[in-house]
């Protein structure tokens, strides 16, 4: 069974079928996208890693009423790419998985320094890219000059 | 009886700052390496020094004015770079651009996937001690730069490509100068495999040097040649075909154990694959517009997300787009290889000795803009 089925159906078992969307046309690269609370995302990371994806990458989303992470889990056979979204507010924690992707280290310190969201259970998180000092969440849009800062459904809704 | 013995002497740990100043490191990279002796026991690079903010200036300029920045994050492929930047604001906004459009950019990204290597090629001989390669390489990658600087207008930083097309056409002098270069570079493959492959000092220095093995870069999402060298054949031009790519036959070559030397052979062999892309693109090549009329310089995409990920030289690079509507664009993200293939590091490098860490960092191809962004 291909990594991608095999994934799709425990988490299926684990969250449910409201949580899993499928977009089999492709079209904005990525097979299913897996909306997922704060409790479940080490389990939800766990099936990941069981199956052999690897975390791909790792990025945040800002707006005016919460923040987005999403985790772009990738395995090596076409167009299994799947997307994983966490909402989490401003001021919020939210699970490490280095426990279960070394590459997670880098990229968590990196949304960490860039976006001010805390991953509990990190073992060093540090700046990454930007000097040790600085106080300040470069890619949150109240930082700096930004063309709009729009709540999350006028974007998605 | 065993306290008779002495204690044994405090080990003698010490730091050794790899870089920034060292000459064989490439770009503004510094990895700070835990020693014994002559053996590393921790390293841990230490980025951000070419820290310009790429994706918080994407937030601010019209998705046109951005395509002059991609090409300034990985300054040795900026036209893989403005490929993949192009296309993926294609598939946001419904693009289609016309045929011979599509054939100009494979050529010219390819070209420039070769100069790349050339590049790497001189420099990771040249970490390891070796001038002469260097020179014939960036003989080599010059023809490569004089065709692109024909075309495009620049030598490094093209922004070639547009939305719907590319800048401006080529003509037959452009395509008998790349039939030229292929046939040149054909003819120095026996130099170079004489001169480097076949070199006993250069086989013993990475034989069996800094292994990364599947597990190893499935943990780190470690892509590209370096993937490939491992024995996964994960290439976007395959797995996720995109542009003309599906119409061209080529390999992709793959390595058995991931050492530095399964590196070296899959980049070079990976440079004849591009070349035979070219050959078949330029046979194939269509007449007709180079470049979409209609499309407007502000391009306003609908609302709504595009991850698009391609090849670039260095392995998977990805665009992250989120659009509102507007004419700006509310997030850029890119995804870029040598992030992983640097953070990899942290693992290889352990319990090697200092003379191997310079050849295995050399055997990486890390660009270090492109990870600060």
């Amino acid at each position: 069974m291909a990594a991608k089925d095999e994934a799709v159906r425990r988490l299926r078992e684990l969250l449910g079928e409201t949580a899993l969307k499928e977009d089999p046309d492709f079209r904005a690269g990525i097979s299913w996208t897996v909306s997922c609370a704060k409790e479940s995302l080490v389990p939800v990371m766990k099936i990941f890693n069981e199956c052999g994806f690897y975390m791909e990458s790792l990025t945040g989303l800002d707006f005016q009423d919460t923040l987005e992470l999403v985790y772009h889990m990738n395995t090596y056979e076409p167009r299994s790419r799947m997307a994983v979204r966490l909402l989490c507010p401003h001021d919020g924690e939210v699970p490490s998985v280095t426990g279960l992707f070394d590459s997670a280290l880098w990229q968590e310190r990196e949304a960490w320094e860039f976006f001010g969201v805390r991953f509990s259970g990190h073992p060093d998180l540090r700046r990454l890219l930007l000097p040790e000092d600085a106080d300040f969440y470069p890619l949150r849009k109240n930082f700096g000059k930004v063309h709009a800062y729009r709540k999350r459904e006028e974007v998605y809704g | 009886m065993a306290e008779q013995f002495p204690q044994p002497v405090q080990q003698q740990l010490y730091s050794l700052n790899l870089g920034p100043q060292h000459p064989s490191t490439h770009g503004v990279l510094r990895v700070l390496l835990t020693l014994d002796g002559e053996y590393i026991l921790e390293a841990d690079p230490i980025i951000g020094y070419g820290h310009r903010g790429h994706e918080k200036m994407g937030e601010n300029r019209t998705y046109l004015q951005f395509m002059p920045n991609s090409s300034r994050m990985d300054y040795l492929s900026g036209l893989l770079y403005n490929h993949g930047f192009c296309l993926a604001v294609e598939k946001l906004a419904g693009i289609e651009p016309p045929e011979r459009a599509k054939y100009i950019r494979v050529i010219c990204a390819e070209l420039n996937r070769i100069s790349s290597h050339l590049l790497w090629f001189g420099t990771f001989l040249m970490d390891l001690g070796a001038f002469t390669p260097f020179l014939y390489c960036f003989d080599d990658r010059e023809n490569i730069l004089d065709i692109l600087d024909r075309v495009s207008g620049s030598r490094l930083t093209y922004s070639y490509c547009r939305f719907g097309g590319v800048a401006r056409d080529v003509d037959e002098v452009f395509i008998d100068q790349t039939r030229a270069f292929i046939k040149r570079l054909r003819s120095r493959w026996p130099d170079y495999h004489n001169l480097v492959s076949k070199n006993v000092i250069f086989i013993h220095r990475v034989r069996d040097v800094g292994i990364i093995d599947k597990d190893l870069a499935r943990r780190f999402g470690v892509t590209g040649p370096n993937l490939r060298a491992a024995g996964i054949p994960f290439d976007m031009r395959k797995v996720e075909p995109y542009e003309v790519y599906d119409r061209f036959d080529f390999e992709i070559p793959t390595g058995t154990k991931g050492d530095a030397l399964d590196r070296y052979r899959v980049r070079l062999e990976e440079m004849e694959q591009s070349c035979r892309i070219i050959e078949q693109a330029l046979d194939q090549l269509p007449d007709g517009p180079y470049r979409q009329e209609r499309v407007r310089l502000k391009v306003t995409p609908p609302r709504g997300e595009v991850y698009f990920a391609f090849e670039s030289a260095r392995g998977q690079t990805a665009y992250y787009l989120v659009s509102d509507g507007s004419a700006y664009p509310y997030r850029v993200h890119v995804r870029v290889p040598s992030f992983g293939n640097l953070h990899c590091l942290t693992a290889v490098l352990k319990e090697t000795l200092v003379a191997d860490a310079i050849a295995i960092l050399g055997s990486i191809d890390i660009v270090v803009p492109e990870i600060d962004r």
